[in-house]
This record gives C-alpha cells, sequence and structure tokens, in this order.
C-alpha cells in the first residue's frame, strides 16, 4: 500500500463520486458518437438532437460498408499496419539490443539520434518522401506506406525495446555462451524469449502508431492504398456530411483497437510507462 | 575470425541506421536544400536558385509569425490542461488504491483512437446548430440558447475548441504515466510529512510533485512535441480556419505545399519549424528533464 492511499471512508466515498463523474464526462462522447451510429440519418442531424437513438437501425453501417473503397481501405489498413509492425521490429530489435548491451560511442549516437527523430514534423519528411517512393517505383503501395509509418514506429520502438532490454541481466548471456553459443544465438534463443512481453508491447504500439496515422496517407497515398482514416475524412467532401455513415465506419475502425486494449490492457501500461518511470 | 564486440554491435546497429538514413535524414536534406530554390508547383518544373529569399518571404508575411503563435499557444493550452487533469485523475487513483483498478483499464480507450476520428467526433459534438454539447449545457441552464457559444466557427476561441480533442484523447497517457511514478513514492516520506501535520496541499507541492519531477518532465515533453506538431486534429475540425484562426505551422505549412503549390516557401517555413521544435526539444530536455540532478526541493 502506498502512502498516498486515503482510507477514511468519507473521503473514499467524495473520491469515488468524482472519478465516475470524471469516467462518465471522459466517456460521453465516444457513446454519443455510438449511440449516432445507430440512429436514422435524419436523426442524426435533428434539432434539437437527442442523445439516445428513437428507432435504432443498422442502416448506416450497411451504407458505410456499401461505399466504394471502404472495404478496400479496411484491407490496406490491416496490410499497411502488419508490413509496418514488422519492419519496426526487425530493425528495431537488433539495434536497441546492441545500444543496451555493448554501449559503445555510435551506440550513444545511435540512440539520441533515435529521440530526435521523434521530433521532427512529419509534414517536414513527408513531401520528399513522396518522390523516393516515385523513383523506387512504389509509389502508392502499403509497402510504401508502411515504410512511412515505420519512420515513426521505429524510433519508438528501439526506445521501448532498449528498456525492455535493460532489464535483462547480462548473467543469462553469459551462461548460454559459456554453454558454447554465439553472440547471435544467445541473442536469439536466450535474450528475445525472455523479452517477449516487451517485444509484444512494441508490436502493440507499432501497430497502432500506423492503424491511426493520417498524414502519411495523406500525402504517399491514391486510389489503391487509401487506408481507413483517409476514407472517413473523405466523407465529408465527396458526400456531403453524411455523420450517420461517417460515426458507423469510425465505430467500425475504432472496434479492433479497443478488442486489442481489452485484452492486452496489462502489457499496454507497462509500454506506456516503460520509457518514462524509470524508478 | 571473430568480430570484436565492438564491431558486432555496429552491424547490429547497421539495418536501423541505413533505414533512418535513407528514410528520414536523406527526406530532411531534400526538404532543408529546397528551401534554397524558387520550385515550379509541376513536378519536374524549372529550380531556380534563390538563395535566402524563401526565408525572408517567410518571416516577411504575417502568416508565418501567426501561425508560429497559434502554434505555441495550442501547444501550451494542450500540455497545461493534460497535466492539470492527467495529474488529478493520478492522485485520485493513488488515493483509491488497487479499487481503482476497473477505472484505469476505461483510461486507456482514448489512446486507442485515431485523432481524426477524435477530431471528427468532437467537430459533431460541438457543431453549431445541432451539436449535443450546446444543447446539453442549454438543458442545464448554463446557455441561453444553443446558439450561444459557435466553438468553432469563432474565430477567438476556435483554438482552444479544436485543442479539446486533443485533451480528451491523451490525458489518460499523462495520467496512466503519473500514476505509475507515484507508486514509486516512498510511502514513508508521505506519512512522515501527516504526522509532522502537514497539510495535503503542502505535502502535493513539497513532496509529491518534487519527487514526481522527472517522470512529469519526461511525460510533459513528449506531449509538448506531439500538440505542436498536430495536423490531423486541427485539419479535420477546421482546416486551419475560421480566417486562420487555427491555422498552426504544420496546417500553414502543408497549405502553402499542397494548396497553393510553393514548395519553395514551404521548405522555408517548414526548415524553421523543425529548428525551432529541435531546439526548443533539446533545451526542455536540458533544462527540465536533468536526468540526475537533485538540487530542486
Amino acid at each position: 500500500m502506498n502512502g498516498l492511499e486515503t482510507t477514511r471512508v468519507s473521503s473514499r466515498a467524495i473520491l469515488w463520486v468524482a472519478l465516475v463523474l470524471l469516467v462518465v464526462l471522459y466517456g460521453f462522447p465516444f457513446l454519443y458518437m455510438l449511440f449516432t451510429s445507430f440512429k436514422t440519418p435524419l436523426e442524426t442531424i435533428a434539432v434539437p438532437p437527442t442523445v439516445l437513438p428513437s428507432t435504432w437501425t443498422i442502416e448506416n453501417y450497411t451504407s458505410a460498408i456499401g461505399r466504394d473503397g471502404v472495404v478496400a481501405s479496411f484491407i490496406n489498413s490491416v496490410v499497411t499496419a502488419v508490413l509496418s509492425t514488422a519492419i519496426s521490429l526487425v530493425l528495431a530489435l537488433p539495434a536497441a539490443y546492441a545500444v543496451t548491451r555493448f554501449r559503445t560511442r555510435f551506440g550513444r549516437f545511435f540512440i539520441v539520434g533515435a529521440l530526435v527523430m521523434r521530433m521532427v514534423p512529419p509534414i517536414v519528411i513527408g513531401v520528399p518522401m513522396i518522390g523516393i517512393f516515385r523513383s523506387l517505383g512504389i509509389s502508392d503501395t502499403s509497402l510504401a506506406l508502411a515504410i512511412a509509418h515505420a519512420t515513426i514506429s521505429l524510433p519508438l520502438s528501439i526506445w521501448l525495446m532498449s528498456s525492455f532490454f535493460e532489464a535483462v541481466p547480462e548473467e543469462l548471456e553469459e551462461a548460454a555462451k559459456i554453454d558454447g553459443a554465439s553472440r547471435l544465438g544467445a541473442l536469439w534463443r536466450v535474450v528475445l524469449p525472455v523479452t517477449a512481453g516487451g517485444i509484444a508491447v512494441t508490436a502493440i504500439f507499432a501497430f497502432l502508431a500506423s492503424w491511426n496515422e493520417f498524414l502519411f496517407a495523406l500525402l504517399l497515398t491514391a486510389t489503391r492504398s487509401q487506408t481507413t482514416p483517409i476514407v472517413i475524412a473523405n466523407f465529408q467532401t465527396q458526400f456531403g456530411l453524411d455523420w450517420g455513415a461517417m460515426t458507423a465506419l469510425a465505430v467500425l475502425y475504432s472496434v479492433p483497437v479497443i478488442l486489442l486494449a481489452l485484452v492486452l490492457q496489462r502489457h499496454i501500461v507497462a509500454g506506456l510507462t516503460a520509457g518514462a518511470v524509470k524508478g | 575470425m571473430r568480430l570484436t564486440d565492438r564491431r558486432f554491435a555496429f552491424f547490429l546497429m547497421l539495418p536501423a541506421t541505413v533505414f533512418l538514413a535513407v528514410f528520414v535524414a536523406w527526406p530532411l536534406v531534400q526538404f532543408v536544400s529546397d528551401s534554397f530554390f524558387d520550385i515550379s508547383k509541376f513536378a519536374g518544373g524549372p529550380r531556380t536558385f534563390v538563395g535566402l529569399d524563401n526565408y525572408i518571404d517567410a518571416f516577411t508575411s504575417g502568416d508565418f509569425g501567426n501561425a508560429a503563435w497559434r502554434t505555441i499557444v495550442y501547444t501550451v493550452i494542450v500540455v497545461v490542461f493534460e497535466f492539470v487533469l492527467g495529474l488529478t485523475v493520478a492522485l485520485i487513483f493513488t488515493a483509491l488504491g488497487n479499487s481503482s483498478r476497473v477505472f484505469r483499464t476505461i483510461f486507456l480507450y482514448p489512446l486507442m483512437i485515431a485523432p481524426i476520428v477524435a477530431g471528427l467526433l468532437w467537430r459533431f459534438l460541438l457543431i453549431d446548430n445541432f451539436g449535443i454539447v450546446n444543447q446539453l449545457l442549454t438543458d442545464a441552464h448554463i446557455l441561453q440558447d444553443p446558439g450561444q457559444i459557435q466553438w468553432l466557427s469563432d474565430p477567438n476561441i476556435a483554438l482552444f475548441s479544436v485543442a479539446i480533442p486533443d485533451i480528451w484523447l491523451t490525458t489518460s497517457f499523462i495520467s496512466l504515466v503519473l500514476f505509475a511514478g507515484l507508486q514509486n513514492i516512498p510511502g514513508d516520506v508521505i506519512e512522515a510529512a501527516r504526522l509532522d501535520g502537514a497539510r495535503y496541499s503542502t505535502i502535493l507541492f513539497r513532496i509529491i510533485i518534487p519527487l514526481l519531477r522527472p517522470v512529469i518532465a519526461v511525460a510533459l515533453i513528449l506531449r509538448g512535441i506531439d500538440a505542436a506538431r498536430a495536423f490531423d486534429v486541427i485539419l479535420i475540425q477546421t482546416n486551419g480556419g475560421p480566417q486562420q484562426s487555427t491555422e498552426t505551422m504544420s496546417l500553414l505549412v502543408y497549405r502553402t505545399m499542397v494548396r497553393f503549390g510553393d514548395p519553395g516557401l514551404a521548405s522555408a517555413m517548414g526548415t524553421v519549424y523543425l529548428v525551432a521544435m529541435l531546439a526548443v526539444s533539446v533545451a526542455a530536455i536540458l533544462l527540465i528533464w536533468r536526468p540526475g540532478s537533485e538540487n530542486n526541493r
């Protein structure tokens, strides 16, 4: 128990009320979006607005899914996020390991460089990327967008993985090496299995970074590799303001990651706090 | 032949280094070099070296200074609100101990939602004629009629309104990080202060905040960097309007580049923006974070 925990019944009651109020306020926007997605198109823009739908309908969902490019954009989002997570992990794991284990001058330079890259506004590198991907012949592909997303998630992954590798006792590898394993073998067979939890956390964050990203997707994709955030944003210009279908699609797009959070909540908290809290 | 440890480490870092060099450093170099050219808006069009002309144009245009100022205001609004709300929630969580667990889980969800969805949702909630927020405020007799506050179309308050979804989305990050930090504060220190008769406010400002300083610094710096780069949340809500009142640096660079088709000028603006971001972040890290410093009581 922490010294800051209160045991007085009256103060606990007050704090509970405050917390419940906060959560209700906090959760309301999302619930309102959920309710709106089940209203009829006419009711979504009714004056005065209603909280609960007067008639529940899935009309918005069928119309959102039925639109050109919506299903394809979902597939693109999944493919891009998986690809960029893979790129990020494959590059980050050895690099982060080298940084934490060997502490060379290049390693220090490297980790500071990764931190600096977090501060670069995406708009600055997004535009030149258009030209780079064109000359590589991969314009408007999920691979190009995945690479762009990896420029965001790779520094983050290196940063996260370094803090997880730091927690692995060096004796573990020493023991493996005495048993005849090479350095690479010790990394592959001893260190990586021990840090599996950390790798999972890093993968979730890399996946989320790509799944929710908008600016690179806006600059680098046209019709072929468009992801769902772009489609959601396009609803307002292309079809007028169809709030019902827009909220339905937004709900559909948020459900997978909310389920992910539900299953992996403990890992996510570990990842959020790994970089920031160290004793 | 066996590699030395140093070489081995170098080879492990090599792929990531090459990747970052090709896809981050190289675009950066191109972007900065573009700022010294006058570039046609058509791909493959003429490119003439103009020295610092683009920079002079940027600094003499009112838009640039205004956008820089708005970016600072936006960042300060986001960071201050998130810190106050986030710390309050973290302290409540801590005071309630283990029983607050379910609520800590609920606080995770906003972090999963795409900024574009959050921006859109709040635009819908705050919309002038059929927005639910003004309706509820009217029902509660805080407003006389739902049209009284024009959150996103009144240039005087729009910059504040567009920050709401950002605050809504990521206050949880601050709460959860500060909560984790609070768990590391030794209980006997608090206990001793309480036995000496210290008030809660004294404990908060004299003990908790100073001890949490490193955690607070990291959380605020990370959030500050993100807020200063905010793009999608603002674009989807107001597209920089009304009357450019929400046009921050990211949006200005984007519009100059894509809408007005002046890559040279956009690059000069972006380069100043980039240098400022790096300078401010490095200064913040050195001044506020101060890893290992003990001289703050």
